[in-house]
């Protein structure tokens, strides 16, 4: 994509804190395969929008819902239009397994936006949620972490599991709905329990996951 | 009595129901008829119908399923009754069905098992589940079906020596015979290194009731199983002549405290010993003639305990057979080759006639890679409440 | 009813809990029970935490436990503490709200309930 950077363009642009880069981890899947973690590149922003695109017309536990709104925040990302914004998989053999998005509003407060997981039964879902608070506590630094849920499983898994901070004042972009908040002491109090994954990632895996593609059947 | 057996059985793909929850049953019921060769309609010989179910009118909505079944299916004016027994609804419907027609006041029976719990979200199907336990010393509580699980796991922990690695060994057994089940709700291999490592246990297998895993225990399953009984005395003239007789040997059945804090030996299953008891007495065989078992192991800790209290194994060493491999598919002993309900899945009113299928399909040799050979006589053991009501049930070839 | 009770069958003197309808000795046939309230030294049999609630919690886990009284009755409750836990420890015995929402059918409305929260002794 060739856009050339004129005054325009940088008026439609958002400024950047700068994002730090997130260090690949596996986890392993009790299945015996290895999980890779790690952020997407620019070039692949298309491929994981293409995997969603049938999911937003399944109504089935809000998959509609949630999969329209990463469409729109991926292609948001990919034409620039939104500021910070980072995205991780987590892939098997190439395969995405399941997709988390979020963005940083400054230095300190962070905007949890999505996680999407296409294959299910391997708590794939709670893992790369984890994995993106780790993110943006244990690499940008950040004080808190605004977060709201479309579903009622996203809802009770994450205010419940990680005990959020209810702030119903402050409304959250994804619609304005009431805001929970993971600060920095609740996520030190979990993480143990909850944030996994081997470091350095095992050069076979980071090899196996450098092309990713799109799981041939997706159910949910 | 007369003697009673299966000529017919049908089983769903367990896991999460494409169908509506009757024609879920149905299909069910239908496998089975099929199987026997019974028709429906002015052909009909089926003179009793028996839905085992926990659910299905609160959760699935729907009363008198076995009233709704007779009507559908077309077998009209056939008896009909909805039989509930918690989680061991489905072996107390074919205990009925085998009373009905040793009595000799029916000649063939249709005992269907089936749950809906999908149909729910996972705290409420928790909540209407812990329903059975005692309204004001337990429910009141938020206490849980495995809540108790794990209270008891840690008394076998305590007084036998058990540990979290041994119930893991029977949950990777059991998944491994699964992925030979096509009937099974999960068909993937369990690798036991990644259940047990402690750098990353926490992520695969988290604590879910102290000390008890997330494999520890069985998933939410949708799913209905069938059985159709016959009079041996009558199975020719009804049109069974050709199809190969199961027989009912022996069935047991037995009641304990309904508060688990008030059982004599809280860290026994002794409503299991006596179900068990009672069922081989009948069927006049013992615990070394049972060639595979189907056991409630809800939780892996119960695959183990009811493995001693059925007397497989002394009092304590049911995990250390588990360890040594004797419970598996080539063991001396092999218990759940359908996968139990850890890898099969646990639609609780299906569960009890499930197991019963599974003997079949082994006792008949049909039960394809799973086959346990020679096979002649099983012993499936039902659990329900927490261990408060048990249904034991023995069927033989000999 | 903030107060938990044993129930003392007035034939036999045999002491129960939870409220049964027949005493429950073998040997005998008793209907009427006295209540005598319980609360106090207590033992812990064993002990669980749960994670995954029923509707209605919403806390991340709950303790559970099983003790027994020195007058021989055994109860199960919740525990109101989360170190060092131990199968065998000596507890006190208090009573508490311990379910804030109980379900009606299609509705679920708040009404507290009391019950046995153990403490460290």
């Amino acid at each position: 994509m060739g856009i050339i950077i004129d005054e325009m363009e940088g008026k439609l642009r958002p400024p950047s804190i700068g994002l730090k880069p997130y260090d690949a981890k596996v986890i392993p899947l009790t299945t015996g395969e290895d999980m890779l973690v790690r952020e997407i590149t620019y070039d692949e922003i298309p491929l994981l929008m293409e995997t969603i695109e049938p999911l937003m017309k399944q109504p089935k536990d809000f998959y509609d819902i949630v999969a329209s709104r990463i469409y729109a925040e991926l292609l948001g990302m990919y034409r620039y239009r939104v500021q910070d914004e980072y995205c991780f998989v987590g892939a098997v053999d190439g395969e995405i397994a399941g997709i988390v998005n979020g963005r940083m509003v400054n230095e300190k407060v962070g905007m949890s936006y999505h996680t999407m997981t296409l294959k299910r039964g391997a708590r794939v879902g709670a893992q790369l949620f984890a994995a993106k608070m780790e993110y943006h506590f244990d690499f940008m630094n950040q004080d808190e972490v605004w977060i709201v849920a479309e579903s009622p499983n996203g809802f009770k898994r994450w205010m419940i599991e990680y005990e959020l901070e209810s702030r119903p004042q402050c409304p959250h972009e994804l619609g304005g709905v009431p805001t929970f908040v993971l600060t920095r002491a609740l996520w030190e109090k979990h993480k143990a329990n909850k944030n996994v994954g081997i470091r350095p990632a095992f050069e076979e895996v980071i090899e196996a996951n450098k092309v990713l593609h799109k799981p041939a059947k997706i159910s949910v | 009595m007369r003697n009673v057996g299966i000529v017919g059985v049908g089983h769903t793909k367990f896991g999460k129901s494409e169908l509506p929850f009757i024609d879920m049953v149905c299909a069910a019921a239908l496998e089975a008829m099929d199987d026997a060769g019974a028709k429906t309609g002015n052909k009909n010989v089926i003179n009793q119908v028996f839905v085992g179910t926990m659910g299905a009118g609160m959760v699935s909505r729907i009363s008198g399923i076995a009233s709704a079944v007779v009507d559908t299916l077309n077998i009209r004016p056939a008896m009909a009754e909805t039989i509930e027994n918690g989680p061991a609804s489905g072996a107390s419907a074919i205990k009925l069905g085998y009373m009905a027609i040793a009595s000799g006041m029916c000649d063939c029976v249709l005992v269907i098992g089936a749950e809906g719990m999908r149909a729910v979200s996972g705290w409420e199907g928790t909540d209407f589940v812990a329903t059975m336990l005692h309204p004001e010393g337990e429910y009141k509580y938020g206490l849980t079906l495995p809540a108790f699980a794990g209270l008891f796991t840690r008394l076998c922990m305590d007084k036998y020596g058990l540990e979290s690695r041994d119930l893991s060994i029977v949950s990777v057994k059991n998944h491994a015979n699964a992925c030979k089940n096509p009937c099974a709700h999960i068909q993937a291999p369990v690798v036991l290194e990644r259940i047990t490592n402690k750098a990353y246990i926490n992520a695969t297998n988290p604590i879910v009731a102290d000390p008890l895993r997330q494999y520890d225990m069985c998933p939410v399953s949708d799913g209905a199983a069938a059985v159709l009984l016959v009079a041996e005395d009558k199975k020719a003239e009804l049109g069974f002549g050709d199809k190969k007789f199961v027989k009912i040997a022996g069935i047991g059945s037995a009641t304990d405290t309904h508060v688990v804090a008030n059982r004599e030996v809280p860290s026994d299953l002794l409503a299991v010993r006596l179900s068990a008891e009672m069922a081989y007495k009948m069927a006049g065989v013992g615990p070394a003639d049972i060639d595979v078992a189907e056991l409630h192991d809800a939780f892996q800790i119960l695959e183990i305990a009811e493995s001693e209290e059925v007397g497989f194994f002394k009092r304590g060493e049911g995990h250390i057979a588990a360890r040594n491999g004797e419970t598996a598919l080539n063991g001396s002993k092999p218990i759940n080759t359908s996968g139990g309900l850890k890898a099969k899945g646990h639609p609780l009113g299906a569960t009890g006639v499930s197991q019963v299928v599974e003997l079949v399909r082994q006792l008949r040799g049909e039960a394809g890679e799973r086959q346990i050979p020679d096979a002649k006589t099983g012993l499936a053991v039902n659990f329900g409440g927490f261990g408060n009501n048990v249904v034991s049930t023995i069927l033989t070839t000999k | 009813m903030d107060q938990m009770y044993a129930y003392k069958c007035t034939k036999c003197g045999k002491l129960h809990h939870p409220r049964y309808v027949v005493c429950q000795n073998p040997e005998c046939d008793g209907r009427e029970f006295e209540k005598l309230p319980l609360e106090g030294k207590c033992r812990l049999l064993t002990w669980t935490r749960v994670y995954n609630l029923p509707e209605g919690y919403m806390c991340p886990w709950l303790n559970f436990g099983i003790v027994e009284f020195e007058n021989g009755v055994r109860v199960t409750g919740q525990i109101g503490f989360d170190e060092e836990i131990e199968s065998g420890m000596e507890l006190n015995a208090t009573i508490g709200v311990v379910r804030e929402k109980s379900i009606l059918y299609k509705e679920t409305v708040t009404a507290p309930q009391y019950g046995f929260i153990f403490q460290k002794a």
